[in-house]
């Protein structure tokens, strides 16, 4: 028999065995592809300049942590996999083959499986494609309609990365089996997994996890300046440690002494389970903390989606407060303006209001802007009220002043209080902020700043007063059809603005949603598949145990009940543990997008916890059967 | 002497195979066995020891015959009520031991009578006076990887013991033990058994083993071709089922 066919039969008599390697492998090619499709559709063609720069950054940060995601998988699998063959392999050496040649055996085999993987993962890719692209257009009525053609592009650049990794892996493998001595391979599947760990050990990790835990949970939520930044990318990197160091400290010792309370253990099926947990934590903490980690980020990410979502739509409707805004160095010209716009078109609502351009360096503030304004009191409650825009502020005292806002996608200045302001050598107290758009969208080009009446007058002297004739009209798609009237006026009007309701330079945040929601199943389904994965091949390893169980006479039912509370704890620590950390991140996201967020984080995690349990039950009948109990 | 019949086997006939290459293993068998008995079970390779063993223990079913157990015909109980009855009323000991290595010795003794539903005190108490009798007091904390095979096969006959079953199914509890290890778990059956504590089915190839018993059972060729029961001394017992072993030629192993 050749090296080829002894390796095929190898493959095809212990298949069953490889079922669960090779879904796991083909569901990695099947989420990384899915992003090239992404990636590589036309999705992004219509966006310009800076949007495909934010979006760029953006693809790459992802693909990173696809990538990351891929070889600690991968590098996951092999390692399966080469426990499992080790024993088999090592008979062959008593046939009288050399390591090299063993090696070269194992190279074949895991190969045949890694291009059976990559296959299978390709074709479901494709299908899966298809079947989010209908998910992504049913939930929403914004999302960017992605064609997702079958292309060969996104299909090799995932081959090649994916043949990369496994290649390394494939070497790592030959390598080890090279090197390994014949004990070690015969005795490497009855290496027996368990040591209690040490409990001083145990309880410094968890002390040290649950304070890293907590200060990030601190950094994440707490308010300030620019630093912010830094903060949430601190905040993720220690709740990502935090969440190891919990699981791989505080889990062991709860369990440990639950197992030590033998009034507590002798109950029910405690006894079976709970030992059983401690028996397995060592090997599965890791895979605890990685679904708890990725359920993370796909409840930020679904929060995220929403939060632009909203956003976008605030924006759209911020920028379309008015459909016209002319400026000019001339008082009274509101009468003259609605005449020509009426000849074409009904007016909704109209607002005059001067405003003081102050050069730039006469303001200094945190950040330095370009343009700045200033308004009077009186002047924005008198816009209000015939706009019809809320109007809730107070009236600044002489030494405050409240800035006027545009709507910002997201920002990172959490705190806003003790901002000060000097204009002209005074200082001023910012007491508020506030992103009503009473002057539309000429607060994304200008910063305005309201002060009291008697201020204003102080301040006449610095600048020149402009007037600001805001119109909005009825049927805003119209818009064009008044535009030749309004030419007329000539140099009457210093500035004119033009809103077109179906502006597409923030388009890129509807990409941005679409990703987020795409992200948010992919890293779900990836949370619920690795943990299903790990319990399924447990089940083979705890075959004879159950065997034991069962000639002592313990029935199939409480059997049952035992695996059913043993993978329910599985599948509840990462999640409760997902479930108190994403109130954290989600309420970062809130403090950044101005937005509650509850309801989307409730359904995010109730999206989860159904599919959880969906994979728990499937989990449990699997594990049943491939344990020999029924 | 209470003469309560644990277990009664009539006309137990058991065949392998089909028409045409039909096996008889046990060809009719006829066995009382009393509370508080200590029986062991002699007889050459292929003479028919597992057989029976797996047909008192409910894993296989006889072809022909009826089995007794605490007045109960076990051939013709359901798989629960079979299930219910091989988890209240048999204990069993391998050969290899059977303790769960995931969890410490302790916890392995107290297994079956906590799956029962019996309180945590109770279950705690009697792990710890079993462990006494034993003599495993100072190993329960250990894991069985930590124990030595006689500190497991004594474990696992505590767990057998636990739940206070009406019979104790032993199948080659020595088979994988020293000569020192073998006689200490003998010991500790045998005190149980003198106690009045457990009734005690053993089957066994090795004569030292049997010795300990009350009475042997020689199986031959399916059928019991004679029973040999103790005096008072287990010397002269022992030398008595080794001029038996002699006469009859087999190979006992």
């Amino acid at each position: 028999m050749s090296m080829m066919q002894l390796a095929l039969s190898n493959v095809k008599s212990s298949f069953k065995n490889y079922v669960a390697i090779i879904v796991s492998l083909a569901f990695t090619v099947l989420v990384f592809l899915n992003f090239q499709n992404i990636v590589c559709s036309d999705i992004f063609d219509g966006l310009g300049g800076k949007n495909k720069e934010y979006i760029n950054t953006l693809i790459q940060v992802i693909s990173l942590v696809l990538g990351c995601f891929m070889f600690f998988f991968l590098w996951y699998a092999s390692n399966v996999f080469l426990t499992k063959r080790k024993k088999e392999i090592g008979i062959y050496i008593f046939m009288g083959l050399t390591n090299q040649k063993i090696a070269r055996l194992y190279v074949i085999e895991i190969v045949m499986i890694g291009v059976l993987a990559l296959v299978t993962g390709i074709v479901l890719g494709v299908l899966v494609t298809q079947l989010f692209q209908m998910i992504l257009l049913a939930i929403s009525d914004i999302t960017v309609d992605i064609s997702f053609q079958f292309a060969w592009e996104p299909v090799l650049i995932t081959a090649a990365v994916y043949l990369i990794m496994y290649v390394i892996f494939a070497v790592k493998g030959y390598l080890n089996i090279v090197r390994s001595s014949v004990l070690e391979m015969v005795s490497a599947a009855r290496k027996n997994e368990y040591v209690r760990q040490n409990a001083f050990f145990l309880l410094v990790k968890t002390v040290l996890g649950v304070g890293i835990l907590i200060a990030g949970y601190y950094l994440a939520i707490k308010e300030g300046g620019q630093e912010v930044m830094g903060n949430v990318f601190a905040a993720v990197v220690l709740v990502v440690v935090g969440v190891y160091l919990l699981f791989g400290g505080f889990l062991p010792v709860l369990f440990q002494n639950l197992a030590k309370r033998k009034h507590f253990l002798y109950q029910k099926e405690r006894n079976l389970w709970i030992n059983q947990m401690i028996f397995r934590m060592k090997k599965n903490y890791r895979t605890y903390a990685m679904t708890c980690v990725l359920m993370l980020c796909s409840v930020t990410a679904l929060a995220t989606g929403f939060a632009m979502k909203s956003r976008y739509e605030s924006m759209v409707h911020f920028r379309n407060t008015y459909t016209y805004q002319l400026l000019s160095n001339q008082p009274e010209l509101a009468q003259e303006i609605s005449t020509l716009i009426e000849k074409d078109n009904q007016i909704a609502y109209s607002a005059e209001a001067p405003i003081l351009l102050l050069e730039s360096d006469l303001v200094s503030s945190r950040f330095q802007y370009s343009h700045y304004a200033v308004l009077s009191y009186s002047d924005v409650k008198r816009l209000a009220a015939s706009t019809g825009l809320d109007f809730e502020l107070e009236e600044p005292g002489d030494d405050e002043i409240i800035q006027v806002s545009q709507l910002h996608l997201l920002s990172l200045l959490t705190d806003r209080s003790h901002e000060t302001v000097t204009i002209n050598g005074k200082t001023y107290q910012q007491i508020a902020d506030t992103s009503v758009p009473y002057l539309g969208y000429l607060q994304e080009q200008v910063t305005f700043y309201l002060v009291n009446d008697a201020e204003y007058e102080k301040m006449l002297s610095l600048g020149e007063v402009t007037y600001t004739y805001n119109y909005r009209i009825e049927d805003i798609y119209n818009f064009a059809a008044s535009t030749d009237e309004l030419d007329t006026l000539g140099d009457n009007v210093q500035g004119r603005i033009t809103m077109d309701p179906q502006s597409s330079d923030i388009a890129w945040i509807k990409v941005l949603y679409t990703i987020c929601i795409f992200m948010f199943m992919v890293f779900v389904l990836a949370s619920g598949s690795i943990l299903f994965m790990k319990l399924y091949n447990d089940a083979f390893e705890e075959k004879e145990r159950y065997l034991v169980l069962k000639k002592l006479g313990i029935s199939g039912k409480t059997l049952k009940r035992s695996v059913s509370c043993e993978l329910g704890a599985a599948y509840g620590m990462p999640f409760v543990v997902m479930a108190v950390s994403s109130y954290f991140s989600v309420h970062a996201l809130e403090n950044m997008m101005y937005r509650s967020l509850l309801e989307i984080h409730l359904i995010s995690v109730a999206v989860i916890l159904a599919f959880f349990l969906c994979c728990y039950l499937a989990s449990v009948r699997l594990y049943v059967r491939n344990v020999g109990i029924e | 002497m209470n003469e309560k019949k644990v277990v009664e086997i009539m006309h137990l006939t058991k065949n392998y195979g089909s028409n045409g290459f039909l096996t008889t293993v046990l060809k009719g068998i006829d066995l009382e066995i009393l509370e508080n008995d200590f029986i062991a079970i002699m007889g050459p390779s292929g003479s028919g020891k597992t057989t029976l063993l797996n047909l008192l223990s409910t894993i296989d079913k006889p072809t022909q015959g009826t089995i007794l157990l605490d007045g109960k015909d076990i051939t013709k109980l359901s798989n629960q009520e079979l299930s219910r009855l091989r988890r209240d009323k048999i204990g069993f000991i391998f050969q290899d031991y059977n303790l769960l290595d995931t969890m410490t010795l302790q916890d392995n003794i107290a297994l079956p009578l906590s799956l029962n539903g019996v309180l945590g005190r109770e279950c705690l108490e009697r792990t710890k006076e079993l462990a006494r009798i034993f003599g495993l007091i100072e190993h329960l904390e250990k894991y069985p990887w930590q124990l030595s095979g006689g500190q497991k096969q004594r474990g696992a006959a505590c767990r057998a013991l636990i739940t206070n079953p009406e019979i104790i199914f032993a199948d080659e509890p020595t088979g994988a033990l020293d000569s020192r290890s073998s006689k200490d778990l003998l010991e500790c059956l045998k005190m149980v058994n003198d106690s009045s504590k457990a009734t005690i089915l053993m089957v066994t190839h090795d004569a030292f083993s049997a010795s300990y018993a009350k009475d042997v059972y020689i199986l031959n060729d399916g059928l019991i071709s004679c029973k040999l029961s103790r005096g008072e001394n287990r010397r002269e017992f022992y030398d008595k089922i080794i001029d038996m072993q002699a006469s009859m030629g087999g190979d006992f192993s």
